[in-house]
């Protein structure tokens, strides 16, 4: 008996980006996995994106309150953030990154958001200099955020990393969600709200709204950023209050 | 920039006091300047923006530019909740705000919450461009809906930006934006919560009312999140917190949710309070 082979959308369950490249080089699929890998060190396990304040302060309780949490840092993320990787994975150069920078701190009003962004985006930052040292405006810019003249936020920091690897435009911003996703999921794995496996179920369930995310807010303008959360924003900013934390922010 | 403004207000000084020099408004805004709200000895003039209806209807936009002269107080509040009705051809109802506070002048805008009724489609874009030492209290907030027509979180979409320049520079980009969806309905995100309020300060004038307010909003944050009462009863539930932001973390902004509007009322009027030495006459004061 011959087994049809299956589409590529069959296999995905995705119905857009039917012009997506037939075939994407060897190379830059091992770069997209690394950069993805929990391995490829950036620190972002020491942050909850706010979930152990929302735990504490009374807002995820359930498996439902958690899907719910989980889905609006997904939306949050693609609507306030992804508009600065797309941004800066355009960018040519070093003064416009600067200016990028400037205006993501000044649009992360939570302090601990920003807090955990800048510590993140150095981390990235450290990381892909060291295993990209051909790519030289990775060095300038780690000059840059060691001289205070920008704060190394991770979105910009991410989607320029992408521009000089020469990604594709909508696989940074798909990586970009699928990070926000895998670090919440670690977070309330080690919040003890979901065990490995269940956050693994979460991780594929999720898949199609984070996908739904990133077709809404691909290519959108920095001026178009937006949060959608107003319960958890207040939540995150509590962080520093909590009488015992597992994570930064 | 827009051409034509709905109102228009100018403050500035004017034989050692603060007056309003040009107060212009068209239909559907109308500008009142009662001059007795302050009292003697406090130089700060108040002012009322109020829409016909005590509304915005689904089409209409409404615009405002102010200018705070060197020196001078303003205060800008509303007579009530500002409401805004049900979208038609899915037209926004819209205000735009542009202010201009110079050099030790102190813009206070203190108004009434948005309320959005079911299906309604609002956006607001407030844009405060600050002199170095100018000083601002801004209150921006949102309610539920008509909660007595059991209309809660039903508005089809609310869209708030407010953002602030200190000497051409961005200090504090921020947009709200909350939009139905059928995979995260704007009722999951708010739970039992039916208001939310920003509260930004800036300035050297205000340094200690600053410092006050991060004190006791700092005591209910950590109240907040170490008592376990909360996980049984909404009743009375206020969640809030603090950051700063802009160079050397010179601003402030307050985020409050409340499970009643009267709560984030009461919370406005404690946490402003010593304003009133500054404006005459206590915030929020009778609502």
């Amino acid at each position: 008996m011959k087994l049809s082979r299956p589409s590529v959308t069959q296999c995905t369950g995705l119905a857009f980006r039917m012009d997506l490249p037939a075939k994407k080089s060897q190379g830059s699929d091992w770069v997209v996995w690394q950069l993805v890998d929990s391995f490829f060190p950036t620190g972002g396990f020491a942050h909850s994106y706010g979930l152990e304040a929302a735990v504490q302060a009374g807002l995820v309780s359930d498996s439902k309150s958690l899907d719910t949490f989980i889905k609006s840092t997904l939306e949050n993320s693609g609507s306030l953030l992804l508009p600065f990787v797309s941004a800066s994975f355009k960018l040519p150069d070093v003064a416009g990154w600067i200016e990028l920078d400037r205006l993501l701190n000044a649009t992360l009003s939570n302090h601990v958001a920003r807090r955990a962004s800048s510590s993140q985006g150095s981390a990235l930052l450290r990381t892909a200099a060291t295993v990209y040292p051909d790519l030289a405006e990775l060095g300038e810019l780690r000059g840059v955020v060691r001289a205070g003249r920008a704060s190394g936020h991770h979105a910009g920091v991410f989607g320029i990393v992408c521009g000089l690897l020469k990604l594709d435009a909508l696989t940074c911003q798909r990586a970009y969600l699928y990070l926000t996703l895998r670090d919440v999921l670690s977070a309330a794995t080690r919040l003890n709200l979901v065990g490995p496996l269940q956050a693994a179920a979460m991780q594929q369930s999720l898949r199609g709204f984070g996908e739904a995310v990133v077709r809404k807010c691909a290519d959108r303008g920095v001026e178009d950023a937006c949060q959608v959360s107003p319960l958890l924003d207040t939540a995150q900013a509590c962080h520093d209050h909590l009488f015992s934390r597992l994570f930064c922010s | 920039m827009r051409e034509k403004w709905t109102g228009e207000l100018t403050v500035e000084q004017c034989c050692s006091r603060a007056a309003a020099t040009r107060a212009y408004a068209r239909y559907p805004l109308k500008l009142v300047l009662p001059s007795k709200v302050a009292c003697s000895g406090i130089d700060a003039v108040w002012v009322y923006l109020v829409t016909y209806g005590g509304g915005i209807v689904s089409g209409d936009s409404i615009s405002c530019k102010v200018s705070v002269g060197d020196h001078c107080t303003l205060v800008l509040t509303t007579q009530s909740s500002t409401k805004i009705y049900k979208a038609v051809q899915g037209k926004f109802s819209e205000q735009v705000f542009k202010a201009l506070v110079a050099k030790d002048a102190l813009l206070v805008m203190m108004p009434d919450p948005v309320t959005c009724f079911a299906a309604a489609k609002y956006k607001q874009i407030q844009h405060f461009f600050l002199s170095l030492d100018a000083n601002l209290v801004l209150v921006d907030w949102f309610t539920s809906g008509r909660r007595e027509r059991c209309e809660v979180w039903a508005f089809e979409s609310f869209r708030s930006t407010n953002n602030v320049y200190l000497d051409g520079n961005p200090v504090f980009l921020d947009t709200m934006n909350l939009e139905q969806d059928v995979s995260l309905p704007i009722s999951s995100r708010l739970q039992d919560f039916h208001s939310v309020a920003m509260l930004v300060i800036y300035g050297p004038r205000l340094s200690s009312i600053r410092k006050r307010i991060e004190e006791r909003v700092g005591s209910q944050c950590e109240e907040a999140v170490r008592k376990k009462k909360h996980r049984s009863s909404t009743h009375g539930r206020l969640l809030c917190s603090f950051s700063s932001f802009g160079p050397s973390d010179a601003g402030l902004v307050v985020r409050v949710a409340a499970v009643e509007t009267e709560l984030i009322y009461d919370f406005l009027k404690q946490e402003l309070a010593e304003l009133s030495d500054l404006i005459g006459a206590p915030p929020y004061y009778g609502k």
